[in-house]
């Protein structure tokens, strides 16, 4: 398996949590942005004609805000440049107050298949703090356009004096919006963000205010048919997000775009955070990477374990031994002792309980060397 | 060239803290020309850092100077500096036996004060002739009558015609020189009888062995000749013979009366003992020089290397500091829950803060220190007695028939409106009551015996603060004493951490365990599960705080961009792991060892 990402850096408006590569200031930017990027997976497509690809995430900030034919622009253009398989997982993800009945004609027809909307609460206050342009009815409104389509959302929960009822019923909204896929995402004091400032103020809820409606919510969800498959995402069988799970099992992907970031051959790389500068370097042909990373030994090792602990399925031994030229069993003899009573350890897998995959840090620790 | 002895001076320098020795001798070694006034750096004898900072002597750091005097002879001056703190009274032995006299100085603003008696004592009990002088008239609060009247009255020494000078102006200071030449006696050594050197300090020299600072008293020492000390008895040919002009100066040799250093390549430190008399191997005295006590570490505590394969270079930094330190102790220890480390025994908690001080600073090195300890005898059933330094190592209650713990005799000055608070910190800390003397209308002498366990947990900070830093403490050890003491131990979630254990008084064991408990919880991160913790005596469980799981220990997304990130939080997280020392399967912070020491006041 083999993924895509395609970041698309505009927005109308900050979120005040958000801290990605999301310009609303530079929107003005998209006709020569989209430019560059045909430009950048053509070139990129050329560097990886020999890898076949199975998933297509176009991300951001906030995809469909731009004309919905540049997002089919972008995806005629991988499909040109690069070996993307049959029935390949093709997602973009949606703010609810930026769609409507033609951008998302015009996404199915360029081939997405999958769409992610951003709900994140479906408490209209809560919403308004947390600026983002929507309201609860504009979720209804979009989930009612994508009927029938297989349709994610995500949802916030820690927000300021959020109850257990309040994400309960979020869950419920985005339910009987027809999803089959749900993201649950504690809200993250991420530095230089106002949320920050709340955080220091001591106006988010507690860690263990956190884990409660976690906790509530997970049971919720189970109820409601959607199993944890990772610590923050819920889904109804066959319906998890095939492009994620990739980033899990630490399969390859190449990153698109302003801040994407790239996995392939062993090396991690991330693009420029610039718009402009992204710009610059592909016109003049230069490379817009600003870090690289070969990632070897130890800490591929690490990674992958790291990576395979968020799952449900846990870790397959026998992959990992093939993929590192390690022996897990044997080379990590003393962790999985010290943890073995946080770990199910069966059948060439390893995983970390249920009940811990909340408080995994601490087990994963153990495991870096 | 040797000097003759009635030309020398022997003599050191006895105050209270910071009534003016250190200024006091840079003042007579600038006016002798010792050092220029351009080179003349504040207090040049606290060579140490952590002296200067703490403005206390804790090496003894000998100045030969030359003085014309106005008899037209020019004389040699030996000063031998000495510490100033109650910790290092042996220290202060050492210098006094290779004086013949002593300079006391005694402040004109604060009179005589708990050090000067107890530093003017010990002149006194070694023979030597006390010389007294009034600082600090430069001080419009001075009123040298006063002090003189106290000199007098509370020492029995005449003051009538002590110099009233200023160090820090310089005023009358010549009057002291002059003094030190007429009132201190010369040394009185045979130059032609078999050769006695008194060992008063050492340093280890990378090049040239242990340098050992010595008094001649009688015959003389060169390079080349063969010698041997009492103790060891093991030869040595000496390489280097000089004074100190304050830095090392190599000299033809030295001889009975003169002060110096000599150098053997002596590799061991065992070999020259601090306190033992040096003679010559060919043709040796037949005793050596009246007894030096050895000094007792009277303050023990466990001090381990904080990254655990640091253990040889904390044993190097131990050994190196033990080379210049006759009293500090080492002995290996072992700790469950710290790992390999050393039991180390100070003259003190100065002595001991010290020390872990210049590990770190000197050397370093990060260590944590567990609580300090005193020793105890036990006693056991069998008839047999035990001396336990090390709470670990107390045998079970079963076996102890009763223990004893070591008493001081405390000597608290104090203005009188304190006396009430002290009396009550006194009680507290299981005082017997001995005496109570008005000295004048300001000064009160409480005297107390109080068992030195509690005043190594927190008398000196309590006194401090019920006396607002007016009081002031002397004390000596007086002996052992029965007392009724348990072990206390800490549990952590179920485990008994070793490194915490303390020996307590049965009446304060439920306090503590219940003040440690609760330092701990504090301390004490949550980690995955619940982590209760007991204090316990004999297996009883006295006292319980818990420690909650924590909930929430994830990084909530990681996708494509934050594989790295992530990566570099954990590596952050590991890092700080490191620090952190595993009792079981809890997790504890080092600086939970030093924690508990701190008592509410600190919080």
């Amino acid at each position: 398996m083999s993924g895509i990402y395609v970041h698309v850096p505009f927005c109308k408006s900050k979120c005040t949590y958000c801290d990605f590569a999301s310009y609303p200031k530079e929107i003005g930017k998209t006709e020569s942005y989209f430019a560059c990027l045909y430009r950048e997976i053509k070139g990129q497509g050329l560097k990886l004609k020999d890898k076949t690809f199975d998933t297509v995430y176009i991300g951001g900030g906030t995809p469909s805000i731009v004309p919905a034919n540049y997002i089919a622009g972008a995806i005629k253009q991988i499909k040109n440049c690069f070996n993307l398989a049959e029935n390949s997982e093709i997602t973009i993800e949606l703010n609810p107050g930026t769609v409507d009945e033609d951008k998302i004609k015009i996404y199915k027809a360029a081939g997405v298949n999958r769409f992610s909307v951003g709900l994140q609460t479906g408490y209209d206050d809560q919403l308004k703090r947390l600026n983002r342009v929507h309201t609860a009815k504009d979720f209804l409104l979009c989930a009612k356009m994508l009927k029938g389509e297989n349709v994610s959302a995500d949802i916030l929960i820690g927000l300021h004096g959020q109850t257990k009822e309040q994400a309960r019923n979020t869950a419920a909204l985005a339910i009987a919006g027809g999803v089959s896929h749900i993201s649950v995402y504690a809200l993250t004091p991420e530095v230089g963000t106002p949320v920050y400032t709340d955080y220091l103020n001591g106006e988010l809820l507690s860690d263990d205010e956190v884990a409660d409606i976690y906790d509530d919510l997970r049971e919720f969800l189970k109820n409601q048919g959607f199993y944890r498959y990772e610590v923050s995402n819920f889904a109804k069988k066959g319906f998890e997000s095939k492009h994620n799970l990739n980033y899990w099992r630490r399969g390859e992907y190449i990153g698109l775009g302003v801040s994407a970031s790239s996995f392939i051959g062993g090396r991690r790389f991330t693009n420029t955070f610039s718009v402009d500068e992204y710009m610059n370097a592909v016109i003049y042909n230069k490379s817009p990477e600003i870090s690289s990373d070969e990632i070897t030994g130890k800490d591929a090792e690490f990674e992958y374990i790291m990576l395979a602990l968020r799952t449900a399925e846990g870790l397959d031994v026998k992959k990992f031994n093939a993929a590192t030229g390690a022996d897990f069993y044997n080379d990590y003899k003393a962790a999985l002792a010290k943890k073995s009573r946080f770990l199910d350890i069966a059948d060439d897998r390893v995983k970390i309980r249920d009940e811990y995959l909340y408080v995994q840090n601490d087990i994963i620790l153990e495991f870096m060397k | 060239m040797s000097v003759e002895q009635k030309k020398i001076r022997n003599f050191c320098i006895v105050a209270h803290i910071d009534h003016g020795k250190s200024t006091l001798a840079d003042r007579l070694m600038e006016m002798t020309g010792q050092v220029s006034e351009r080179d003349m750096e504040e207090q040049l004898l606290d060579s140490m850092d952590l002296e200067r900072e703490r403005g206390i002597t804790i090496k003894l750091t000998p100045v030969r100077m030359f003085y014309k005097a106005k008899d037209g002879e020019e004389y040699v001056f030996n000063l031998i500096d000495t510490p100033g703190h109650v910790d290092f009274s042996y220290e202060v032995s050492r210098s006094l036996k290779a004086c013949e006299g002593a300079i006391l100085i005694v402040d004109a603003t604060q009179g005589v004060q708990a050090q000067t008696l107890a530093n003017a004592y010990l002149a006194i009990d070694n023979d030597l002739e006390i010389m007294p002088v009034i600082n600090k008239m430069d001080l419009a609060s001075a009123n040298p009558d006063a002090a003189a009247e106290e000199i007098e009255n509370i020492l029995g020494i005449d003051a009538s015609d002590a110099p009233r000078i200023s160090a820090k102006s310089g005023l009358n200071v010549d009057e002291v020189l002059e003094q030190i030449v007429k009132k201190i006696p010369a040394p009185t050594g045979d130059p032609s009888a078999p050769l006695k050197a008194l060992i008063f300090d050492s340093f280890y020299d990378n090049f040239k062995g242990v340098i050992c600072f010595v008094r001649v008293v009688d015959g003389s020492i060169k390079v080349g000749t063969r010698i041997k000390t009492f103790m060891s008895g093991k030869a040595f040919t000496v390489t280097e013979t000089g004074v100190f002009s304050p830095k090392m100066l190599p000299t033809d040799g030295l001889s009975a009366g003169e002060v110096g250093y000599i150098a053997a390549s002596v590799k061991s430190i065992e070999d020259t003992e601090v306190g033992d008399t040096i003679t010559d191997a060919d043709n040796p005295a037949d005793k050596p020089l009246p007894g030096y006590k050895k000094a007792l570490p009277m303050v023990f505590s466990g001090v381990f290397p904080l990254d655990g394969s640091k253990y040889n270079d904390l044993k190097d930094a131990l050994l190196k500091l033990k080379l210049n330190d006759a009293a500090l102790s080492i002995e290996p220890d072992n700790s469950v829950a710290l790992g390999f480390g050393f039991r180390c025994g100070f003259l003190g908690l100065l002595h001991m803060d010290v020390i872990q001080e210049r590990i770190e600073r000197e050397f370093n090195l990060e260590i944590i220190t567990t609580a300090p300890s005193v020793s105890y005898k036990v006693y056991k059933t069998d008839g047999s007695m035990l001396v336990v330094e090390n709470p670990t190592h107390l045998p079970p209650v079963t076996e102890i028939a009763y223990m004893e713990e070591p008493v001081i005799n405390a000597q608290i000055f104090t203005p009188p409106e304190f006396v009430g608070p002290i009396m009550e910190l006194c009680q507290y800390k299981r005082g017997v009551y001995k005496d109570l003397v008005y000295l004048d209308k300001s000064r009160v002498s409480l005297k107390y015996t109080l068992p030195l366990n509690e005043i190594i947990y927190d008398f000196f900070d309590q006194l401090k603060s019920r006396t607002k830093g007016y009081a002031s403490l002397d004390y000596e050890i007086a002996g052992y004493e029965k007392s009724d003491l348990v072990k206390l131990d800490m549990l952590l979630n179920g485990d008994v951490c070793d490194a915490l254990s303390i020996i307590v008084h049965k009446d304060k064991a439920y306090e503590r365990g219940r003040q440690i408990a609760e330092r701990l919880k504090d301390v004490i991160p949550r980690q995955m599960f619940e982590i209760p913790i007991q204090a316990a005596v004999g297996g009883k469980i006295i006292a319980r705080e818990t420690v909650k799981a924590y909930r929430k220990d994830v990084l909530a997304k990681c996708y494509g961009g934050d594989v790295t990130r992530k990566k570099k939080l954990l590596e952050k997280q590991k890092e700080g792991k490191k620090k952190m020392r595993s009792i079981g399967s809890v997790e504890i912070p080092s600086e939970a060892f030093i924690e508990i020491l701190k008592t509410d006041n600190d919080k």
